[in-house]
């Protein structure tokens, strides 16, 4: 392996190591602590990175015993152990009984009960005919001085004291006052450590000589703080070469929404192709979203199942006018359009009747009083279907329409407006047309397309209005009619194949989206 | 839209030649119709067709005959002569008599009739009759309300035949699907097909029945058909074929369309005379199948206009019989004979729409438009992507949500009221039964569903919201709005007052805050915010109630400002 690859990636935590060792040098935390002045978290870091990176190995592992200072072991430390504290007062009282001692010195009776029993066996105590205990030689209580140097020893090294520091005395003396379980009531808990022994590999010789070829010492420097620079005192000194090749972290930007963005692509081509943008309520009455499109009020898309009813209010308060009278007779008997209508009664009550927009054609009527000649405009609008929710089906989803007005616009002029929009909108390469039937339009055609990715698949319906829908709203001019579907266009650039992901809640999944747009 | 099967078999030979489905979808477009489905296994005799008819306006085509009509039409094949048709003036003599009594002139006045003979029915044109019934019933007929059809065993009926109300409990009979002998009330009640359409004639006084002059009961219109009389079967010869409804013209052009049908196929027609009780739109004695339509006309200049190609009249003659509409020209005028099976010419561009499939779409080459026109965004889109672009600045990321939803989500988890928030009166399900009122449920949903993305949550959403505002022609408002809302550990208001003031300023708009007592927000951490004195919106920390309700157990502050009001 090229000693090289490691160079750069390497911490100044091992640089030291590789430095200062060879390889087959017994290495362990005890060891870096006290020639490197590592931390025992920081040798096990170096450790870890060099051997992670094959440049160290593990040679042995053993454990031994700790000792840890327990509370009541500092608690005898401070005011004494039961023997300390039975010698001390009866040196100064006397003799006396043991419950009078033990509630003196507050102790409990078993350990009192033990600890004199340690004490006679001293000879530092002894009982009378009486039952008193009494004091007979204070400078035999060897134990409890031993047990006091040993707490002190402890606290002395941070509460935890290591085997291998102990003497063979204070060994046995630790068998006696330390405990595995139930430390609470002994003066230390044995805890096992477990010490690694490691050792730097043949190929680590390697990757040291090159440390001292390159001049590297560990000691260069880290990140570029403000301190460095208004000091100065970079210059001169190294900087520490970073690992490029390590993972980035996460960032979380602020983005917009793909799907959000495609639709606005769409509209952003069709502002490039003239056309102007119209927009409306969610909620419209049958007059607009069916009567004024020519669609006779027994129509079947107009049924209970195709389109949602407003509970309350139901109806509309009014329907503009001139505009009611003129789509009521068109209805009628045609009135002044040249058509014979379609001969029923025209409900002016279910006009009035409040639905939730069904079809963007709504607005492409609603603009026509107002709409200019020539007049290009186009809405992507939030239309509601009465439909089970599936992958290919939603409830409330969005249609793109357009109308076109002039004085000279024809069959011809609509099909080069669907040849725009396949190529330029659509990015197809194949445009076809077939006879089609919408009921506000005639003629009417279908637009379909070969699309790069998608294959052959209907683009959209168009057609021109007829005049029922365009007299009666004022205008005298032919009305080119469109609408074009986006959705499987707006699937296959986001990569998703269910239209209900489209307006997915998942926020890691809309983080994670991204569009070829 | 309707779709129908058609015998692969019947339908070729009718269409006078095979096709391979590379030819046949072409074709179909004459009739604006799609192969929907063509399975090549099978016997060559059981072979089905599955057709889907775009055009709710020809319902002469949701047949196997009626379809193949139109295609052999223009392939070449001529159109069709149809000698047995009554027109005004002038009668066909009719062998058989139906009479139609005062007694139905309220409920379903209209009748028409003829006679199937020649040969012997069989299984494939049985099928496509029962289908053809089926269809322009339920599509043509608004689900048999104003024309139902029926067909009848003749050898089984005395005439003449009476088409009449009768008390709905005097009279009964053993209807199809049936053993017993049924009043008419209990069929409309209990029956299948009365459960499905006895609505049509609930109510009334009487109920229709079409009954043998010996008291023999055809069928109870449009109910169903008798056990016997009604029961119609492969190998039967001679068929009465009756319509019923409410709309003369509709249920007169339904029998012509079947009549046709049948001719087509081989059949011998034989019209039927129906005497009415009444008056009716084409007279008191009517024998069927009988020619109403009137002529339709167009100007040639205005063919060329709309197509936008130069037709001279007899160019418009000719497209117009490729299609099997007889026309001629008088000067720049073109008068065309409505076929016996179609109606509808409703307007001189129906004509046009003609002109066009006859000529074929595929000669008219696409132009590029000549009008100049200024392309722009509404106001509010080009505001909103204005606002959209400062939240993804300050680290949001943008979402997009249904508008619909369930009143779990927008009000109970919200602990706001229903008072304004729209319903919908026919929902599908309750997932989808109110219009948002708010940009924020969406907001809280998107948090409960994702505790697992990596935090902080920086969202939005900018669409629109509707209400319930009685001030309005609709009782309704729609509104475009923008919701934001932070979800992390230290989420709070101070932020979100940050984060407004960044957006407010960068949308050069001057703001103050007043208390606010929204019970989705804490009180005392939440505030309007006024643009010249009027609320615009709000921001604070959302309630833990609310958070509680929806699941979530990470801090969360939100906003909610209605864009349209800074326009």
């Amino acid at each position: 392996m090229d000693p090289r690859t490691f160079l750069k990636g390497l911490h100044p935590l091992e640089i030291k190591v590789l430095l200062r060792y060879a390889p087959g040098d017994g290495l362990d935390a005890a060891r870096l602590a006290s020639e490197l002045g590592y931390v025992e978290g920081h040798a096990n870091q170096a450790q870890a990175w060099l051997s992670a990176k094959g440049l160290a190995a593990e040679t042995g592992r053993s454990s031994r015993n700790v000792y840890e200072l327990t509370a009541l072991g500092r608690e005898w430390l401070e005011a004494g152990s039961p023997e300390e504290r039975m010698v001390a007062w009866l040196a100064q009282h006397g003799p006396a009984a043991m419950p009078t001692i033990c509630q003196a010195v507050g102790i409990e009776q078993k350990d009192a009960g033990s600890a004199y029993g340690r004490l006679s066996k001293e000879g530092v105590l002894a009982m009378g005919q009486d039952k008193l205990v009494s004091l007979v030689d204070a400078s035999k209580s060897l134990r409890a001085a031993a047990l006091k140097a040993l707490l002190a020893k402890a606290a002395a090294a941070g509460g935890i004291l290591d085997e291998g520091t102990l003497g063979d005395a204070e060994r046995a003396l630790m068998a006696e006052v330390a405990k595995k379980r139930g430390a609470a009531d002994a003066a230390f808990k044995v805890a096992e450590r477990e010490t690694v022994t490691w050792a730097l590999t043949a190929d680590a010789a390697a990757v040291s000589a090159l440390l001292r070829e390159e001049g590297v010492s560990g000691d260069e420097l880290g990140a570029v703080t403000q301190e460095l620079l208004e000091s100065g005192s970079w210059k001169g000194a190294a900087f520490r070469s970073y690992n490029i090749k390590s993972r980035p972290a996460r960032l979380i930007p602020g983005r917009r929404n793909p799907y959000v963005q495609f639709l606005e692509s769409v509209k952003d081509k069709l502002v490039s192709l003239g056309f102007e943008e119209f927009d409306g309520g969610l909620v419209e009455t049958e007059f607009w979203n069916g009567d004024a499109l020519f669609m006779p009020q027994f129509h079947s898309a107009r049924d209970i199942h195709d389109v949602y009813y407003v509970s309350e209010p139901t109806k509309a308060k009014a329907i503009e006018e001139p505009y009611l009278s003129r789509v009521a007779t068109t209805h009628e008997n045609g009135g002044a359009t040249g058509s014979r209508g379609w001969r029923y009664g025209f409900d002016r009550e279910f006009t009035k009747r409040l639905v939730l927009r069904s079809q963007g054609t709504v607005l492409s009527a609603r603009q026509l009083p107002t709409a200019s000649v020539p007049g290009k405009y186009f809405g992507i609008a939030r239309c509601f279907r009465y439909d089970k929710v599936d992958a290919t089906h939603l409830s409330d989803f969005y249609q793109t329409e357009g109308i076109v007005l002039g004085e000279d616009v024809s069959l011809r002029t609509l099909l080069g407006f669907l040849e725009m929009f396949a190529i330029e909108v659509a990015g197809a390469k194949e445009v076809k047309y077939v006879p089609g039937y919408f009921p506000f339009t005639e003629p009417s055609v279908e637009v379909h397309i070969k699309h790069p990715v998608l294959g052959w698949f209907e683009l959209g319906g168009a057609g021109i209005f007829r005049p029922e829908v365009t007299e009666p709203l004022g205008v005298s001019v032919p009305v080119l009619a469109w609408g074009i579907g986006i959705d499987r266009m707006a699937l296959m650039a986001l990569g998703l194949n269910d239209l209900r992901e489209l307006f997915s809640y998942d926020i890691e999944d809309v983080r994670l989206r991204r569009a070829k747009l | 839209m309707p779709k129908i099967e058609v015998n692969e078999k019947l339908f070729f030979s009718l269409v006078g030649r095979r096709m391979d489905p590379a030819e046949l979808e072409p074709a179909l477009e004459t009739a604006k119709a799609e192969l929907d489905a063509w399975d090549l296994a099978g016997p060559a005799d059981e072979r089905i067709i599955k057709i889907e008819l775009n055009d709710t306006n020809r319902p002469d085509l949701w047949s196997t005959a009626g379809l193949a009509r139109q295609l052999r039409i223009r392939l070449g094949g001529g159109i069709p002569e149809y000698p047995f048709f009554s027109r005004e003036g002038d009668q066909r003599p009719a062998d058989y008599r139906v009479v139609v009594d005062q007694s139905i002139r309220e409920l379903r006045p209209y009748m028409a009739a003829f006679v199937v003979s020649g040969k012997a029915i069989d299984d494939a044109m049985l099928r496509d009759a029962i289908q053809t019934q089926e269809k322009l019933c339920s599509n043509f007929g608004r689900k048999r309300r104003s024309v139902s059809m029926g067909m009848y065993r003749i050898e089984l009926i005395t005439w003449p035949v009476a088409y009449k109300g009768v008390d709905p409990d005097a009279v009964s009979f053993v209807p199809l699907q049936s053993d017993e002998s049924m009043t008419l009330r209990r069929i409309a009640a209990e029956h299948p097909k009365g459960k499905e359409y006895g609505h049509i004639i609930a109510g009334s006084p009487v109920y229709p029945i079409l009954m043998g002059a010996d008291g023999g009961v055809l069928s109870m219109a449009p109910i169903i058909n008798s056990a016997d009389i009604g029961a119609v079967q492969v190998g039967d010869r001679d068929l009465l074929v009756e319509f019923t409804g409410t709309d003369m013209a509709a249920v007169c052009l339904s029998a012509s369309i079947v009549a046709c049908d049948f001719s087509d196929a081989g059949y011998e027609i034989r019209p039927v005379r129906v005497d009415y009780g009444f008056d009716t739109p084409f007279g008191r004695s009517v024998t069927f199948p009988y020619y109403f339509q009137q002529p339709a006309s167009v100007d040639s200049g205005r063919v060329s206009r709309l197509l936008g190609d130069s037709f001279g009249p007899e160019q418009v003659v000719e497209a117009l019989a490729r299609m099997g509409v007889r026309a001629e020209s008088h000067g720049q005028h073109v008068r065309a004979t409505v076929p016996e099976y179609r109606d509808d010419f409703i307007h001189a561009v129906d004509l046009v729409e003609d002109v066009m499939i006859g000529r074929g779409l595929a000669s008219f080459a696409p132009e590029r438009p000549r009008d100049f026109t200024i392309g722009r965004l509404s106001p509010i889109e080009s505001f909103t992507r204005r606002a959209k672009d400062v939240m993804v600045g300050l680290g949001y990321q943008e979402m997009i949500y249904n508008y619909l939803g369930s009143g779990r989500d927008y009000i109970e988890r919200m602990n706001v009221p229903a008072d304004d928030v729209i319903r919908i009166s026919n929902p599908m399900t309750e997932n989808f039964e109110y219009v948002r009122p708010s940009i924020l449920p969406g907001l809280l949903q998107s948090e409960a569903v994702s505790s697992k993305a990596p935090y902080p949550h920086r969202i939005f959403e900018a669409g629109k919201v509707a209400f319930l505002d009685d001030a309005r022609n609709y009782g309704t408002a729609t509104r475009q709005r923008i919701g934001l809302l932070c979800a992390h550990q230290a989420a709070d208001y101070n932020e979100l007052a940050g984060v407004v003031s960044a957006l407010l300023y960068y949308l050069g708009e001057e703001y103050s805050v007043d208390d606010s007592d929204d019970p989705r927000f804490l009180p005392g951490r939440q505030a309007r915010i006024l643009i010249g004195g009027e609320p615009v919106g709000l921001f604070g920390e959302v309630h833990p109630a609310v958070l509680e309700n929806w699941g979530i157990t990470m801090p969360c502050a939100a906003c909610e400002l209605d864009l349209e009001s800074l326009l």
